[in-house]
C-alpha cells in the first residue's frame, strides 16, 4: 500500500456512522464491509431451556425471537465460544419484553429493552394465567455462522463522487431533477448554491446529497453537470444492531482483517 | 402473531418500535409515514415490517 | 399415559382396555398435558 489511509466522518453516532476513507482499493473496501458483517463476534442467545411455556407461541418460535435480540458485547471481555446465561420469568396478564431478560454478567444485557417477546394473557376460559419461564445460553459467535450474530446492519459503501460543471444549461430546455445519492466532494464551488446547513460552498468540502434533496439541479441551478467517481475514495455507511458501538465494530473488523493477513504471511514464510 | 424482532431483509431491530407505532399510527390519528420517520425507520424494508403487521395473540389466546 | 379431561378437568390415566373415555364423567375429549420436563431448544 503506497498511500496512507485518510478517514473523515460525515455523520457519527453511537449506532450509525458514515465516513469517508481515502486511499483504499475497491477490493479492500469490500473486504472491510464483509468483515464488519461476518467476522466480528457478538453475543446472542443460542440455546434455550424452557421450564414453562403456556403462551400461544411454540417453544421454537419463542427461542428464535430471543435469538434475534441484540445483546451488548463488552470489548475484549469474551472470546468466541464463551457462554453467558440469561433467565426470563414472566406471568400474565403482561407482555414479556427483551428487557425482562436477566443475565449473570453485569456487562451483558439486551441492547434494546423494549422488544416484545410474547404477550401473555389470562384467558377467561383458563384456570391459570399464561406463563413463560426459561433459561438461555448466549454464545459468542460470528455473522457468517448465523445472521443473529451480525453486529453490522445494512453495511455498505459507495464511491465518493464529484460533480463537474460542463456548461450552462440550454436556456429553453425543461429543467428536470438530476437525482444523485451519497456524498459528493465539492469541486465546482463557484457554480454551487449554498444548501441548508452546509454554509458557503467551498472547494474540497464534503456535501451529503440529502442537504440538497438528492437533486443536483438544486445545487447547481441552470448548469449542465456530469458526475464522476473519485478514485480510491469510499463512503461507508455502517449501522450497528446495538451489540457494540460503530467505532468498536469497525476497529474489530479491521483487526480481524489484520489478523488473517498476518496468519497468511506466516503460513507463506514457513 | 407477534411483531418480528428484526427486519427480514436488513436485520435492523424493528420490534422495539412497534408499541409506539401502534399507539400513534394504528390507534391514534397520526400519519404512519410521519411516525416511521420520527422513529428513525428509514428503509422501505423496515417500514413494511411495521406497516403490514397485525397482532394475533388476542385472537388465538382463548383456544388451548 | 396421563391426560386431562376437557370437561371435568381431572387427571386421567388411560390403559389399553378402557378406551378413550374419562372414567369420572364419561367425556370422550381428553387433552394431553405438557410434560414437566425442561425442554432444551437450539436457536436456529
Amino acid at each position: 500500500m503506497t498511500e496512507n489511509f485518510e478517514v473523515q466522518f460525515i455523520d457519527r453516532d453511537e449506532r450509525t456512522a458514515r465516513f469517508l476513507v481515502r486511499g483504499v482499493s475497491p477490493a479492500f473496501a469490500n473486504g472491510l464491509r464483509r468483515a464488519i458483517i461476518a467476522d466480528v463476534p457478538t453475543l446472542s442467545i443460542d440455546s434455550v431451556r424452557i421450564i414453562e411455556n403456556s403462551s400461544v407461541m411454540f417453544d421454537e418460535q419463542i427461542s428464535l425471537r430471543l435469538g434475534l435480540v441484540p445483546l451488548t458485547t463488552p470489548p475484549n471481555e469474551f472470546e468466541e465460544g464463551d457462554i453467558v446465561t440469561l433467565a426470563l420469568d414472566v406471568e400474565g396478564p403482561e407482555t414479556a419484553y427483551s428487557g425482562d431478560l436477566r443475565s449473570d454478567h453485569e456487562l451483558v444485557e439486551p441492547a434494546d429493552t423494549n422488544i416484545p417477546i410474547i404477550e401473555l394473557k389470562y384467558p377467561e376460559t383458563a384456570d391459570s394465567p399464561q406463563r413463560l419461564e426459561l433459561e438461555a445460553d448466549a454464545v459468542m459467535g460470528r455473522g457468517r455462522d448465523h445472521a443473529k450474530n451480525q453486529g453490522g446492519v445494512a453495511v455498505g459503501y459507495r464511491h465518493l463522487q464529484t460533480v463537474v460543471v460542463e456548461d450552462d444549461a440550454d436556456e429553453y430546455s425543461d429543467s428536470e431533477p438530476e437525482i444523485l445519492r451519497g456524498v459528493i466532494e465539492e469541486r465546482a464551488a463557484e457554480h454551487a448554491v449554498a444548501t441548508d446547513g452546509t454554509g458557503e460552498p467551498e472547494n474540497g468540502a464534503l456535501v451529503a446529497t440529502e442537504t440538497f434533496d438528492n437533486d443536483l439541479s438544486k445545487r447547481y441551478p441552470d448548469k449542465e453537470v456530469s458526475v464522476r467517481d473519485v478514485d480510491d475514495a469510499f463512503v461507508f455507511h455502517v449501522e450497528s444492531d446495538g451489540s457494540m458501538s460503530v467505532d468498536e465494530l469497525v476497529t474489530n473488523a479491521a483487526d480481524s482483517l489484520a489478523e488473517r493477513a498476518t496468519e497468511l504471511e506466516q503460513a507463506v514464510q514457513l | 402473531m407477534m411483531v418480528p424482532v428484526r427486519c427480514f431483509t436488513c436485520g435492523k431491530v424493528v420490534g422495539e418500535h412497534w408499541e409506539e407505532f401502534k399507539e400513534r399510527a394504528k390507534e391514534g390519528d397520526e400519519s404512519p409515514e410521519a411516525v416511521l420517520d420520527d422513529l428513525g425507520i428509514e428503509r422501505p424494508c423496515c417500514r413494511r415490517m411495521l406497516v403490514s403487521h397485525k397482532d394475533l395473540v388476542d385472537i388465538v389466546s382463548p383456544y388451548q | 399415559m396421563s391426560y386431562k379431561c376437557s370437561r371435568c378437568k381431572r387427571d386421567v390415566e388411560l390403559d389399553e382396555y378402557g378406551g378413550v373415555r374419562c372414567p369420572y364423567c364419561g367425556h370422550r375429549v381428553l387433552l394431553k398435558e405438557r410434560s414437566r420436563n425442561i425442554k432444551e431448544i437450539d436457536v436456529q
